[in-house]
This record gives C-alpha cells, sequence and structure tokens, in this order.
C-alpha cells in the first residue's frame, strides 16, 4: 500500500433523464474518502447516492468483475465501476459517463441492446459438430486451445464497443465482443457451424483499424484485436473456397414477368436455408431435435427489406451497359436507425428479357465499386479490385465475387431485396 | 412458462423446456440484463460431479449426506448426483462448455473440502463465467424471449382453484408493473443472503424468490440453515467485502492463521485441518475472532504463498487478481479473510422434478430446499442449480405437454399488491430503506449468525417485526424510471419476511447441526431424532412451523443404526 491512503476527491457524474429531455449535464460531488485502495467507483456511487442524490442511477449486480453490469466511461476510458479503485485514478477531478454510442436509460445507465445484437448477428451459439455423449477430449497444448486461452471469459461489458471507432459507425461491423467470441467458436475443434460461422466473421473483420482500444480497455484483458487478426488469417487460408461453397451467385430474373417473381436466394438466405439443411441431414443421424429447431429459430434474425429503384419503364440501358441507380431507405442496425442512400447496379438484358443486380460493394474491405463503360469492368479505387460484367474477380484482393440482390418487379417497380 | 431469474436454474430449465418442445412459449423474467444477474455466474470453484471410473454415485451421495449431517432430503440428494454426470455432459456437447482438461485431454476434476474424491470440474476459478455465458448464448441460439431489467414482485393466484397463475412484474427501467400470466411458473430467482453485514453474493440478490414464496404460502424447509463462507475479502466499507476467495486455495493446501500466528485448524480439526467442511471451518474462525485472536480488519488471515507464487497465479488468476486490486497479494502474502454468508440451504418444499404443492408452480435452485441438508458442499452448489433447472425443464414441458391452460388472476389480489408496493413512492417522511437494511444486517449477524443462541433469537423475532413496521413507514423517491431506491426498499421488504423465517426456524433448532450452530446447545443430537423445520406463513405474516422426522430412505448416520438398504 501507498503513503497517501485517502483524501478529498471531486466526482464529476453524467445525469440525463430521457423523460425530462434536454442534453444531459455533469453534477459535481465532493467525498471525502478514507482510503483510495479500498474504494472502488462502485463504493463511490453507492455514496453519492445516499449522501447526496437519490435519484442517481446506475447498474451493478456482482460488484466483483464477473458480470459485466457496472461498465462505463471512468476519466474518459472504459471500466468496471467495481474494478477501478479510486487509487487507480491520479487527477484531483474524476469525471464518470455512460458508456459512448448505446443509448442512456437513466444517468449511467445504458440500454445494452445494440450490443447484444450485434453479438447474436456473430452466432455466438456453439452447435455441436456431432452427436457426443461424452465430452471431447482435447489436449490443454493443443493449438486451438491456446488460441482461444482466456478468449471466453468475456462478460459482456460492452466497454470495448463503447472504445471502438468503428462499431457504432459501421453498419456492417459487428464489433469486438461479437468477433472475439466468433473466434472462440471459428478456433474450437467441436463446433458445428464453421463456414458460416467465418462467412459471417469475414464480412465484418476487415473494417477493423487495428487501433487496440478493445484492447487497452477490456476489464478481463482479453485481446479482441488478437481475435481479429486470427479470423483475419483464417479468411486468407479459407475465405475464397469458402465463398464458392457458401455462395452460389443467384441467376438472373426475367424482365416483365408475372409478378412477384421466385425469389431468387440471396446469399445471407442461402446461409440460412444451408444451415438449417445442415441441422436436418444431422438430426437423421442422430444429432436430435436440439439443433433443427434451435437453428431454425436463430437463423430468422437477419432482416430483408424490399427497396424500390423505381419504374422499370425508366430503367433504360444500352446493351452491355450497366445503371448505377440510387437506393433510398431506412434501416435499423444495432445502433441508430439511418438513411442510406447507396447505389446499386443494374445490369439489363432486354434481348434476354434478365436484370441482375449487383451490390455496389466490394467484398474486400466495402469500398464502393463503381462501372468502368469503356473498360466494361467493375472496379474499386481502394486497393484496385476489378470484376468482370457477370460479378465474379478479375484481379485484386476482393476474395469472391460481388454480391448480387435478390430481385423483383411488382406494380411495375423494381425491387432490391436488402439484407 | 415463465421462468423469474435468469441463473443456471433459470436458463437450464428454459433450454430443456425448449428442446423438449420448441412450440412452448417462454418467457424469462430477469432483473437484470440478460444472463448478469445472480450467482451462479459468480461460481469460481466448481460443479461436483461424478466422471471417473474411481468414484460413484454411491460415494457422492454419501459425501453429500455426510456435509449436509444427514437431514438432506435423500431422493433430491440422490438425484443431484446421478443426473449431474448426465448434466454436466450436456453441458460440454449441446451448450459448448468447455472445462479445464488434464494433459491427455480429458476432463479434470480437482480437490474440495469434503469429499471423498477430486470431483470438481471447473474452469480456472472462474467456472460460473463459462456456464453462464455459453448457456445464455444457447437461450439467443433458440430465440427465447428475455424481459431484462424486470423485476418479479409477488405470485398471482386463481383464488377459486388455488393454482399460481403467473407474477406481479416491475419494469425497472419505467416503473411500470404488468400482469404476467402463465400455464406454468417457475421460481428460480436464487438466494442469497445478502441481509448479513458480509456476505459473499452480490448486493443486487435480496431473496425475492423465497420471500414471493413464504408470501404466496408455500411450504418452506430448513430455513435456519445458511451457510457461512469461511474466507470472504475484507476491505472495510466497501461493497465488495465478503466476497469470496474460492474454496479450491484451501483444497490446494492453504492456511489459516490468527493474529498470534497459530495455525488454529490444526486444533479445531486435526485430521482435515483447512480442508474440514465450510461450516466448520467458518465457526472455528468465528470463534477465533471472537475471542480477540483476530486482526484489525475483524479478520483471519489465508495464506498460499507456501504454495508457490507461480502456482498460485496459474490456477488462481481470479483470485489473485481481486486481491491485487485492493493492495493484497495472494501469490505472496497473507490475506485478510473473514466468514461471509454465503448460501441458503433451506427453501421451498419441492420434489425431485421441482413440483411444490401448489399447482402450476415450480421451484428449482437456491430458492428451493432440501438437497443439501444442513450443509453444501462446495461444488455441490451450481450442480444443484444446473440438474434440477434440467429436471425442472422437463418436468415443466411434461406438465405443459397435457395441459396449457392460463387461470385467471384474482383481480383484487393484482390491484392490492400494486397499491402496496406503490405506497412508499413519493412518501416525504419515515425511515430510510438502506439504514433500516444495515440495521437488518447488523441484527442478522450478531442473533441469527454464525453461532447463535436462544434469548438473541427471541429477541430477533420481535425485532425483525419492529424493522418490518418501519419498513412499511419508509419513504422513496416519486419518480419510478430506474428508481434504486425503491429497488432497495422491494429488497428489504424481501430480506425482512426471510428474517421472519431464519431466526424462527433457528430458534426451533436445539441442537447444533452443520451450519446451524447454537451456545447453549452444542452437541448434535442424533440420537432424539433426525427432523427438519417446516414453516409456512400464518396470518399475522409470522411463520406457523412444524417438525417432521427425515426419511432416511437411503442411508442413516453411523451414530443412528446400519442403513435400510444399499
Amino acid at each position: 500500500m501507498a503513503e497517501t491512503k485517502g483524501g478529498k476527491k471531486t466526482f464529476k457524474v453524467f445525469r440525463y433523464d430521457p423523460a425530462k429531455g434536454g442534453e444531459g449535464h455533469f453534477d459535481t460531488f465532493d467525498l471525502e474518502i478514507e482510503d483510495y485502495y479500498a474504494t472502488t467507483i462502485l463504493d463511490v456511487l453507492f455514496r453519492i447516492q445516499r449522501e447526496h442524490d437519490q435519484s442517481l442511477s446506475f447498474r451493478y449486480a456482482c460488484r466483483v468483475a464477473m458480470c459485466g453490469s457496472c461498465g462505463m466511461v471512468i476519466n474518459g476510458k472504459e471500466g468496471l465501476a467495481c474494478k477501478t479503485v479510486v487509487a487507480d485514478l491520479k487527477t484531483p477531478e474524476i469525471t464518470l459517463r455512460p458508456l459512448n454510442h448505446f443509448p442512456i436509460v437513466k444517468d449511467l445507465t445504458v440500454d445494452m441492446e445494440p450490443f447484444f445484437k450485434k453479438y447474436e448477428e456473430a452466432m455466438p451459439y456453439f452447435d455441436p459438430a456431432e452427436e457426443a455423449s461424452e465430452p471431447a477430449i482435447v489436449r490443454p497444448d493443443t493449438w486451438e486451445r491456446k488460441a482461444i486461452d482466456m478468449a471466453t471469459d468475456c462478460i459482456a461489458c460492452g466497454c470495448c464497443v463503447s472504445s471502438c471507432t468503428m462499431a457504432f459507425w459501421h453498419k456492417d461491423y459487428l464489433g469486438p465482443a461479437a468477433l472475439n467470441r466468433s473466434m472462440t467458436l471459428l478456433a474450437d475443434s467441436r463446433d458445428g457451424l464453421h463456414d458460416e460461422r467465418l462467412a459471417t466473421a469475414m464480412e465484418s473483420c476487415y473494417n477493423c483499424r487495428l487501433e487496440f482500444n478493445c484492447t487497452e480497455v477490456c476489464p478481463k484483458e482479453i485481446s479482441p484485436t488478437r481475435a481479429i487478426k486470427y479470423i483475419h488469417r483464417m479468411a486468407i487460408s479459407q475465405g475464397p473456397g469458402l465463398a464458392q461453397r457458401l455462395s452460389p451467385a443467384p441467376e438472373p430474373v426475367a424482365l416483365p414477368a408475372p409478378e412477384p417473381l421466385t425469389p431468387e436466394m440471396s446469399r445471407r438466405r442461402f446461409l440460412g436455408r444451408s444451415a438449417v439443411s445442415l441441422g436436418v441431414v444431422a438430426g437423421a443421424a442422430l444429432v436430435g431435435l436440439v439443433s433443427v429447431s434451435a437453428l431454425s429459430a436463430a437463423f430468422k434474425k437477419p432482416e430483408c427489406k424490399w427497396v424500390s429503384l423505381g419504374p422499370l419503364e425508366k430503367l433504360t440501358a444500352a446493351p452491355g451497359e450497366v445503371l448505377t441507380i440510387y437506393a433510398d431507405y431506412s434501416l435499423e442496425d444495432g445502433f441508430y436507425k439511418r438513411q442510406e442512400h447507396k447505389p446499386v447496379l443494374v445490369e439489363m438484358d432486354r434481348e434476354k428479357n434478365k436484370v441482375t443486380a449487383f451490390n455496389s460493394r466490394c467484398t474486400h474491405l466495402g469500398c464502393t465499386v463503381h462501372w468502368d463503360q469503356q473498360k466494361k469492368l467493375f472496379l474499386c479505387a481502394c486497393h484496385g479490385g476489378t470484376f468482370f460484367p457477370d460479378g465474379t474477380v478479375k484481379s485484386g484482393p476482393p476474395p469472391r465475387p460481388l454480391d448480387r440482390y435478390e430481385t423483383k418487379v411488382s406494380g411495375g417497380q423494381l425491387y432490391v431485396l436488402e439484407a | 412458462m415463465l421462468t423469474l431469474g435468469m441463473g443456471a436454474a433459470a436458463q437450464l430449465a428454459a433450454l430443456n423446456a425448449y428442446d423438449a418442445n420448441p412450440d412452448l412459449n417462454i418467457l424469462i423474467v430477469t432483473k437484470a440484463l440478460r444472463g448478469k444477474g445472480g450467482c451462479s455466474r459468480m461460481v469460481q470453484g466448481g460443479f461436483n460431479v461424478v466422471l471417473d471410473q474411481g468414484d460413484s454415485h454411491q460415494k457422492h451421495f454419501m459425501d453429500t449426506l455426510k456435509g449436509g449431517q444427514f437431514i438432506n432430503n435423500q431422493e433430491m440428494a440422490k438425484t443431484l448426483v446421478e443426473q449431474a454426470t448426465y448434466t454436466i455432459k450436456e453441458m460440454e456437447t449441446i451448450y459448448g462448455c468447455f472445462f479445464d482438461r488434464k494433459p491427455d485431454g480429458t476432463v479434470h476434476q480437482k480437490a474440495f473440502a469434503g469429499q471423498s474424491f477430486d470431483r470438481t470440474v471447473h474452469k480456472g476459478d472462474l467456472t460460473g463465467i463459462e456456464i453462464i455465458s455459453r448457456t445464455t448464448e444457447q437461450i439467443m441460439k433458440r430465440g427465447i424471449r428475455v424481459l431484462e431489467e424486470h423485476r418479479a414482485l409477488d405470485l398471482l393466484y386463481d383464488r377459486e382453484r388455488g393454482q399460481v397463475t403467473g407474477a406481479l412484474v416491475m419494469n425497472i427501467r419505467t416503473g411500470e408493473l404488468m400482469v404476467v400470466e402463465a400455464a406454468a411458473t417457475l421460481v428460480a430467482t436464487g438466494g442469497g443472503p445478502t441481509c448479513y453485514r458480509l456476505c459473499a453474493p452480490g448486493p443486487e440478490k435480496s431473496l425475492d424468490g423465497l420471500a414471493m414464496l413464504y408470501r404466496a404460502g408455500v411450504e418452506m424447509m430448513d430455513m435456519e440453515m445458511i451457510q457461512f463462507h469461511p474466507t470472504g475479502l475484507i476491505v472495510p466499507g466497501s461493497v465488495v467485502a465478503g466476497a469470496l476467495l474460492e474454496e479450491g486455495l484451501r483444497g490446494a493446501g492453504a492456511y489459516l492463521y490468527n493474529s498470534e500466528g497459530e495455525r488454529y485448524m490444526l486444533r479445531y480439526d486435526p485430521e482435515k485441518k483447512e480442508r474440514a467442511t465450510r461450516d466448520v471451518v467458518s465457526r472455528s474462525s468465528y470463534l477465533e475472532i471472537m475471542a480477540g485472536r483476530g486482526y484489525p480488519g475483524g479478520g483471519v488471515m489465508i495464506d498460499a504463498a507456501h504454495l508457490g507464487k507461480d502456482f498460485v497465479e496459474k490456477n488462481f488468476p481470479g483470485m489473485t487478481e481481486r486481491t491485487r486490486l485492493f493492495g493484497y497479494d495472494l501469490a505472496r502474502k497473507p490475506v485478510e479473510v473473514s466468514p461471509t454468508a454465503h448460501f441458503l440451504m433451506g427453501g421451498a418444499v419441492v420434489n425431485k422434478d421441482t413440483e411444490t404443492a401448489i399447482p402450476r408452480l415450480f421451484v428449482a435452485g437456491e430458492d428451493a430446499g432440501g438437497v443439501h441438508g444442513a450443509n453444501r458442499l462446495g461444488g455441490n452448489g451450481i450442480a444443484d442449480s444446473c440438474v434440477f433447472g434440467r429436471q425442472s425443464g422437463k418436468a415443466m414441458a411434461r406438465f405443459l405437454a397435457t395441459d396449457r391452460d392460463i387461470p385467471e388472476s384474482d383481480p383484487e389480489m393484482v390491484q392490492g399488491l400494486a397499491d402496496h408496493y406503490r405506497a412508499p413512492l413519493g412518501r416525504v417522511s419515515g425511515p430510510v430503506p438502506a439504514d433500516l437494511r444495515d440495521r437488518l444486517r447488523e441484527l442478522n449477524w450478531i442473533k441469527v449468525g454464525i453461532v447463535r443462541q436462544g434469548e438473541a433469537l427471541a429477541e430477533a423475532q420481535e425485532e425483525v417485526e419492529e424493522l418490518m413496521a418501519e419498513a412499511m413507514q419508509a419513504k422513496v423517491p416519486k419518480e419510478t424510471n430506474y428508481n434504486m431506491i425503491w429497488g432497495e426498499w422491494l429488497s428489504l421488504v424481501n430480506m425482512l419476511d426471510f428474517t421472519r423465517m431464519s431466526s424462527k426456524s433457528a430458534s426451533l433448532r436445539e441442537e447444533t447441526r452443520g451450519a446451524h450452530a447454537r451456545s447453549d446447545f452444542p452437541e448434535q443430537n442424533d440420537a432424539t431424532g433426525l427432523y427438519n423445520i417446516f414453516l409456512r406463513r400464518g396470518e399475522d405474516g409470522r411463520p406457523v412451523t412444524e417438525k417432521r422426522p427425515v426419511d432416511l430412505k437411503y442411508a442413516s448416520p453411523p451414530s443412528i443404526a446400519a442403513p435400510k438398504e444399499a
């Protein structure tokens, strides 16, 4: 223990009540603290509530860093209130704020729904590769166990997501906690959802900008950055083959035809279906009803939305030309409802009466791809990826062809299915 | 199907019910965030289960009875040890838990106190995180609905038919009350004796389930049996005080010293020493502290340094970290600890399928009684929650296969309860809930604590009624959204109802047995017969009690007679 045991400290605590509106403000409280080493921030909050302001709201449960309920921003850095003692904080004034990005319930209490939404999208649940009645024999010194190590000790406190500069802004990014869990399952030889899980993780993992914020703040000393790098490596070794296995490109749909057209299988839909049938096959091999029913429930999750690209008659293009049409729609991701204004690349083949719509998101790192009419190629400006008119990769780093939208024609309008 | 709570018992119940019939409409109601509440998550040591060829269910059964001083419900104890084997295997093969392995890749089992075989399955010293994280993910996978930050206040009834119809539930974020009705209701909110000065469970635990069951007229048993864990961390003035240093430390060979530097367990239990059961070690430490041989913080010292720094850091990373936060260093120096209120062996009377005597009401986990008798073995707690959660899910699915009728709640009852629980809101004068709670904690610590005495127990029974009367006059701020003071008041009322049961029951057991020690009755009286103390709520709110002999169905203690059957 150090020489200075205690003394006076000032705490600036963020206050906000959505019922009352406004922008929120900080209240200042002075406390005489007997022993900085024996006083956690959670103790401080209890004292403020008891001695100064009964209306203060914060969240706690276990008080020993095992539940992840009391995550907040302490002096600008995420941490658990129960695991931070005043002695750790050298400033005379200590600032306490709710976690970044999350909707505030009241004062320091946030709604963790966006966190769990992104976490669930990563398919964080084990699915047995085969029916077993005995625990698998896995030696603790195997590479898989070394890779997983303590990374399964995540307590879903949300500190990493709060510290991440990408998880909030990028709708497709599942964030550090979800990818960390994804890695622990990808490395687990007992798990049976490997390909589907990897496909989901790969869509997301390149959005990490390797800032190591999550690693820096994790109260359990887990490194999600390490987990994401692990997924990168897996993407390189297994990615290209994986795309072929999981994603046969949908055929173009017929132009004006009886409506609605039979929906083609989109990539995401295909994932769902393949996983369910996987369950059925496994079921026949006596895995039992558990996995089948559980999976079908789980794969209902991703929400799809038909987005109009306008009246079909107005979509005129010369043969071999690709139209860029902006789709405007709102969508809800983990954190936000937001307006999208996104180019969709539409190829019309009037002769064959077919329309194909490509997602303009590069399959490498998600930059926007454009159509080059001279070269008759799709080009990505970020890292030089090029795609043939049918969407397959010509050159560059993209691991798989451009994603195609499922399309339909209804009421004379062309629709794409945005997932 | 309504499940109150979201610890291991509640989650295993929901998962097993869903897997038996995915068409069931299951709702989990938890007062914390999903998967974050309760004590299962806080489990450190591990899960007792027979896996090894050299071990047997008979041995685990007898260890459990010996630990429980033979007042266990033997049918429940038998179910525990037999089903634990299947349960742990399902947790590995279906839910994806990964417990620590031996070098050959098979599941590692470590030593725990009071066991004739090393049978505790674990993941490091933070086993609960693995169990709850993995099962919470399985709840997500199955799309089972969870109402988080919703607190159940009381069970609801169909008065005419005498059936439980669901629960009155409060949305913590808004303060709104709602009625949730179901064809079958499970109470699995967990116990947690937080009504003591020092306690191991998290402060959000507040005996909600036990108090709700008591108020609903459910028969309860052995409510005097409150386990004190010998090694609660001492951090004066902090909410962390009482948090555990895990049992495995003593299992691994850590020593306990009094302030005179004496390893006093050599005196109290020369044979098992620090590896004696929790009741024995807690009582010994308490007597040392009371005799003035404690340290200034009010505790004794646990020393693991002689086991080697590397060994301690590798095997007890969670405990090492926990002590370092407060300036201690478990791997190198002794750490001051005290007995701390930890677990309730008593609870609702249920059968091995977790059914109560009231139609449509099931109880599992720490809210149920009978399995552990007078003292629970370390590692039998999470086993209990998982095994009986699983039993309950299967039993509820069977029940719901034939009866999915939802009876109607008594509207007057709902209105009456709503008025009762809203009464303190906005009151301008009266005591503050936290002050009353602190008084109750001291009362329990001194008069219904580690060592008890008849007169003090009689006083405690009166004082708890006085506190209850004061609690009914308490003041709480009027805003209902995330009103933590209102929550404290609700917890206080539940703690008081619990203390009504524990103090009464403790006064009736005129012997020392397991966790229940009486300075005025220091002997264990096997000769006069083994009994359980049953109680239910009387008209005036105080318990009405009844002693009934233990059914020694499968085994008897050596002091009485040879077992009736093997």
